[in-house]
């Protein structure tokens, strides 16, 4: 009965903790991206120069600006171009593993809160960041194609590699994540501790 | 511990590498994923005569609003993660294979409410279908994932002695 309780609070506490989550992570994605996307613009524009022109805050969306433009349909570097070629990055398709790690979070019984809490964010953060590079990179795999793949003098990760990788971060990572923190924070609560059949001594 | 993370890991990336391969995808997630399309359309028509389907999509007569099932619609990544997690936890080989087979039906009983909910709000609203698709129900699918396996640890801890040592 005591094993039900715990799976009844959890139960009810996760789906009332869903929505407002969700709702705030809506409001402030744009702001909690800027890190993200300040590390990845780092990163792109110093591993691929001649490629990558900046990738920058729109709204709560990320702009991936290239060197390349485009004239009557194709593909030309910028100074024969009549505009610069971007491309429109998502960012929330990865950090909407923050609300969700939150609402597992702060449904489960445990005698610490907030240092765990603090810990589980400093580490989907990063993932989230790297998740945002491997976005990137397919955008730049599919958008440019040879013109990216097969740059001279520059290590460029192999196609099926970007595809895999862009996959994983996208389809696993984002609920992945915060599941897989939330077994291994929580595996001391009274939930998992009645499941793995240990005696509750909470 | 090490053991079960050693071997969740790898049963993960194996099967999720394996689910990317080309004749996987064409012979087994693309059917089975117009297989999805199918059962969906035969759920709603009985009770919904302006949808029509064909193939993997979805369609209102009146208002011309359709889906397409793609992969990544399909419940099959949630699976996976199921399926690493029941074969890395020590336990006899039926109960493992009861867990996925029950917990593949209730990944998809779930999934199968998913795509019939998204067809109606996305006819409804654009912007809420966009972010229910994209955000609240992939949480919903890992949840119902988490939920199944605690059900099963719950089952094991219960009635396979091996398990109590092994998990402790």
């Amino acid at each position: 009965m005591v094993e039900q309780h715990h799976m009844r609070q959890f139960l009810l506490f996760v789906f009332t903790l869903l929505i407002p989550c969700f709702a705030l992570w809506t409001v402030a994605s744009g702001p909690l991206a800027i890190p993200a996307i300040g590390f990845v613009n780092t990163v792109l524009t110093h591993w691929f120069p001649a490629v990558v022109n900046t990738l920058y805050v729109d709204g709560n969306q990320a702009l991936l600006m290239t060197e390349f433009g485009e004239q009557g349909g194709k593909l030309v570097p910028l100074a024969g171009a009549e505009y610069r070629l971007g491309f429109q990055v998502n960012t929330r398709i990865l950090s909407y593993s923050l609300p969700f790690y939150t609402a597992l979070h702060f449904a489960t019984q445990k005698k610490d809160y907030f240092n765990s809490y603090v810990w589980g964010i400093l580490i989907l953060y990063p993932l989230f960041a790297f998740g945002l590079l491997c976005l990137c990179l397919k955008e730049l795999m599919t958008g440019l194609g040879t013109h990216f793949l097969d740059q001279p003098g520059v290590f460029v990760p192999n196609a099926n590699l970007i595809g895999i990788l862009y996959q994983f971060s996208v389809l696993m990572v984002p609920t992945l994540g915060p599941a897989i923190l939330w077994v291994w924070q929580s595996k001391d609560s009274p939930l998992l501790r009645m499941a793995l059949g240990k005696a509750d001594d909470s | 511990m090490a053991r079960f993370v050693t071997l969740f890991v790898v049963t993960l990336l194996g099967l999720f590498t394996v689910e990317m391969l080309v004749p996987v995808q064409e012979h087994v997630i693309i059917p089975f994923t117009a297989m999805l399309a199918r059962l969906s359309a035969a759920l709603i028509l009985p009770f919904d005569t302006s949808v029509i389907a064909y193939g993997k999509v979805l369609q209102f007569k009146d208002s011309g609003f359709a889906v397409s099932i793609e992969a990544g619609c399909n419940g099959v990544e949630a699976t996976i993660v199921l399926i690493a997690a029941v074969i890395a936890f020590p336990a006899s080989w039926k109960a493992r294979i009861s867990a996925i087979s029950l917990g593949f039906l209730a990944i998809q009983v779930m999934n199968l409410a998913r795509i019939i909910s998204l067809f109606y709000l996305g006819d409804w609203n654009m912007q809420f279908f966009t972010w229910i698709h994209l955000y609240l129900w992939p949480a919903l699918i890992m949840l119902d994932v988490l939920i199944v396996f605690i059900v099963y640890l719950r089952y094991l801890s219960n009635n396979e002695k091996p398990v109590q040592a092994a998990s402790g």
